[in-house]
């Protein structure tokens, strides 16, 4: 094999290291998102036994947003493997635990059970804030998109752009309507 | 004889040519070969016919190929080619009629010496794809190698529909209620 294919076969096969910002985001509809790129299914190149996913990097995992009650209502199960050590957790407690850990149990959900499932959830790094280790930063080479747009609350507007927002009715004084 | 023994004794290749053959010029494959026969046993007799009446010619017409005849008393007639890629192929041609030696010859002298092996497939190419192969920068915006990570814009979700905010800055627009 000449030089020139054998770095073809590199550039093809290698590895990209993606950044995720989970900031407001539903982990249970992001990892859709993040499972095509663990397995690699997002490239032309993909086949069943080939391990050829890539690398995600989750920051703000803290910041995660579950839609309606399910910070009351998901329930995460654990056994110990000893007779009566099952135990069920609800979403809000696991989170108070380990800020990583709802988001790492969604996406292994979401992995297929195949034989690659623990090789693609070591290429997951989850980190619960913006401080992720530089050698594992200078990796990322590409992001991907947030599935929903991020709120901005009242507060994160500065008071110029609330005092010049603008207004197209006043409201009466004390908000009492003339009938 | 099954298909997986049949692969495991000979092997399995694809179509090739040694150092691209044939393209541009030909190098002759076959660079010795050696008749082993007797000069008086009934089972060399083709070979006897072969070397009286074809092999002049033969030797003639192959310039590149050295011939070489080796008279052997009360053994059993042998070919042997030998080719540029160090491979040796040996044959038996005892009681075999000189029409028939005349083909195996010609068919040793044709060969690239390459071992015999069942073809994978009848065609095959260095060269995949007349686009190039696809690469993870294919088809990429150029912008994702100019920013640096993380990025808030390359992060942002694609905006679908309008917020009430956005809707509410173009009435405002159309109203021409500046910003104050």
């Amino acid at each position: 094999m000449s030089s020139a294919r054998r770095v073809q076969q590199w550039v093809t096969f290698g590895r990209m290291w993606y950044l995720f910002d989970a900031k407001w985001q539903n982990p249970f509809d992001a990892s859709t998102k993040i499972v095509k790129v663990l397995s690699g299914s997002h490239k032309p190149i993909y086949h069943n036994d080939i391990d050829c996913g890539d690398h995600v990097v989750v920051i703000n995992s803290a910041q995660i947003a579950l839609p309606g009650d399910e910070w009351e209502r998901r329930v995460f199960y654990h056994h110990t493997g000893y007779a009566q050590g099952a135990s069920w957790t609800l979403a809000h407690q696991v989170h108070e635990k380990d800020k990583t850990m709802v988001f790492r149990r969604a996406i292994y959900h979401a992995l297929d059970t195949s034989l690659l499932r623990h090789a693609r959830m070591c290429r997951l790094h989850i980190y619960p804030d913006e401080e992720v280790p530089e050698e594992i930063l200078r990796n990322v080479s590409a992001q991907l998109r947030q599935m929903r747009a991020v709120p901005k609350r009242l507060d994160h507007y500065t008071e110029d752009e609330v005092k010049n927002f603008p207004k197209l009715f006043e409201w009466p004084k004390d908000y009492v309507l003339e009938t | 004889m099954t298909a997986s023994v049949w692969n495991h004794f000979w092997g399995t290749t694809i179509a090739r040519t040694p150092h691209y053959n044939g393209i541009g010029r030909f190098t002759q494959q076959l660079q010795r070969i050696t008749f082993k026969f007797c000069k008086s046993s009934g089972a060399s007799k083709g070979v006897r016919d072969f070397i009286e009446k074809d092999l002049i010619h033969y030797a003639r017409s192959n310039p590149g190929v050295v011939v070489y005849l080796k008279p052997r008393r009360h053994r059993g007639p042998v070919l042997k080619a030998e080719y540029l890629n160090g491979e040796e192929e040996y044959l038996y041609l005892a009681k075999r009629p000189r029409e028939e030696i005349v083909r195996w010859v010609d068919h040793y002298t044709t060969r690239s010496g390459q071992p015999t092996a069942r073809l994978m497939k009848t065609h095959h190419t260095h060269h995949l794809s007349i686009q190039g192969v696809w690469t993870p920068w294919t088809h990429r915006h150029p912008d994702t190698f100019t920013r640096t990570y993380p990025d808030e814009e390359a992060s942002q979700a694609e905006k679908i529909e309008k917020t009430a905010t956005d809707e509410l800055r173009e009435i405002a627009e159309r109203l021409s209620i500046g910003e104050n």
